[in-house]
């Protein structure tokens, strides 16, 4: 999965992309994720859980690490927000 | 076009017979609903190597066994009997002229999976006394692998061999592997993954050179390739009935007379086995014009899908196969994924994702294919019903959806951008 987002100087998310090698489920997962994070803070998207996106798609028990990937995809994409950031402020 | 009109034949056959109607009608009409209207998408069958329809000529020929011609085959003493038994003989016959063998050494069961058990449990087993021994691929049916398991555990030795990257085996690791006391070789004639064929005249040679029982797991080669089981020095040979057109629930084993392996008797169910019996018949009437059929419209699915779309691979020795049985990869889009976009065709993958294990086809594995190439294969499977209108619908729709899948994945991105994949660092610490 590859997360991509927009952040702005609020520290809103303003915009959100996805791209997933992976079963319908994984795609179904990173695309929620995508639509949830937008509008949220970096604070309020680190707080969607795994357990939340799988209960949304109904994801059989067999698929539920796709929604843990996406949640790891939202947690990745944040920490590297967070060390740009701090590298622009540094400079 | 061969279905429809033998659709018609079918009806008018039922109603002229004024035989209980209701069941061909109801298929005739069934038949109608899957072809669609005017506004509706026909849905297409690609996957005739799951199991495939009964052609209406095996049904015609089943129907008079369900209602008129309903005796017990074993019945000795009555009409009903007599007839039914006839029934059973006749479909012996057409069974065993399809491999050359003589009716007498056929034995009905209840598909390919019993006789498949019977074949390597029993023949291992009958001679335990003196052979310990028995070899096989690992690309075998689940059911050969298990019944191959099950005679470890009883203290039999089983030597799994390896496949080549083409899928097949190497005749020498084969002879190599052949000990004093080796039982039986089983190795199946056409895959059902792949469709990749393996040296059946070869191994049977072998075998009987070096004195060793030779079964052949045929379930996807019977009725659609030339067997002789004289010619080819098969000893044991296993069929189904819903691989080629006929019913489910039957199969059978051909298991030479001279030396012989024990085996059960079961009462037969006779309009099943009289199913087997037609759709060998008609298998064996039609093997000309099928090959002809399906060999053209498989090249056609290959050309159409190599020219429309790129970075596909075909698993599997493009030559040495039965062409009616085809597996692809698409690189950088997932198998599951894809099936779904693809979700007005019927064909399968051999993902992870499609299996309850979440583990790849062993297949695959087997052939040395790369864990994304195996993740993101399609068994695509033609038939004597295929048309030319469903090959190319199937390539459009795959061109779309590949195109589709691609452009959401990061793989394909990375690889557009002239990335290394097996230079990426696919976690981030955090």
């Amino acid at each position: 999965m590859k997360l991509q987002i927009k952040v702005d100087e609020n520290g809103v998310i303003a915009d959100a992309k996805f791209r997933t090698f992976g079963c319908g489920s994984a795609i179904a997962s990173s695309s929620l994720a995508t639509e949830w994070v937008i509008g949220k803070t970096v604070e309020e998207a680190a707080a969607i859980k795994n357990a939340e996106i799988a209960k949304y798609l109904s994801l059989p028990p067999v698929k539920r690490h796709c929604s843990m990937l996406a949640e790891d995809a939202i947690k990745t994409a944040l920490h590297d927000y967070k060390e740009k950031l701090e590298k622009k402020t540094q400079n | 076009m061969l279905g429809l009109g033998v659709t018609r034949n079918v009806v008018q056959h039922a109603v002229r017979a004024g035989a209980v109607a209701g069941g061909a009608v109801r298929w005739a009409t069934a038949t109608a609903a899957r072809e669609g209207t005017a506004t509706e998408p026909k849905p297409v069958y690609l996957d005739y190597a799951a199991t495939t329809p009964m052609d209406p000529r095996v049904l015609d020929a089943m129907l008079p066994h369900m209602v008129e011609n309903f005796g017990n085959s074993g019945s000795r003493t009555h009409a009903y009997g007599w007839e039914s038994e006839d029934a059973v003989e006749e479909a012996r016959a057409s069974v065993a002229e399809l491999i050359g063998a003589s009716p007498k050494d056929i034995v009905f069961t209840s598909g390919a999976t019993e006789s498949n058990n019977i074949a390597v449990k029993g023949v291992p087993r009958f001679y335990s006394r003196s052979k310990k021994h028995v070899i096989t691929t690992q690309i075998e049916h689940k059911c050969v692998l298990d019944s191959c398991r099950a005679l470890e555990r009883e203290g039999f030795d089983v030597t799994y061999l390896p496949v080549q990257t083409n899928g097949l085996i190497d005749m020498a690791e084969l002879e190599a592997s052949i000990r004093d006391d080796t039982a039986l070789i089983s190795i199946m004639a056409v895959n059902n993954e792949i469709g990749v064929t393996q040296p059946i005249a070869d191994i049977g040679a072998l075998a009987k050179s070096r004195k060793v029982f030779f079964h052949t797991d045929a379930a996807q080669m019977f009725g659609k390739m030339p067997i002789n089981v004289d010619d080819m020095n098969i000893d044991l040979l296993s069929i189904s009935s819903h691989k080629i057109y006929g019913p489910k629930g039957v199969g059978a084993l051909y298991v030479r007379r001279r030396p012989r392996a024990r085996h059960p008797l079961w009462h037969l169910p006779t309009d099943l086995v009289v199913g087997l019996g037609a759709a060998a018949k008609v298998a064996s009437e039609e093997m000309a014009y099928d090959s002809a059929h399906v060999a053209a419209l498989s090249e056609r699915l290959t050309r159409g899908i190599l020219d429309a779309i790129p970075e596909v691979e075909i698993n599997g020795d493009p030559v040495a196969r039965y062409p009616g049985l085809m597996n692809y990869s698409f690189a950088y889009v997932e198998g599951e994924s894809l099936l779904m976009a693809l979700k007005d065709i019927a064909i399968s993958s051999g993902s992870a994702c499609t299996s309850a294990s979440l583990e790849p086809s062993y297949v695959l594995r087997s052939l040395q294919v790369s864990e994304d190439l195996a993740h993101s294969s399609l068994r695509v499977s033609l038939s004597r019903f295929s048309t030319v209108e469903e090959v190319d619908h199937t390539i459009a729709l795959l061109k779309g959806a590949v195109e589709r899948l691609r452009d959401m994945s990061p793989l394909w991105e990375l690889v557009q951008e002239g990335v290394d994949l097996s230079t990426i660092k696919w976690t981030a610490d955090h």
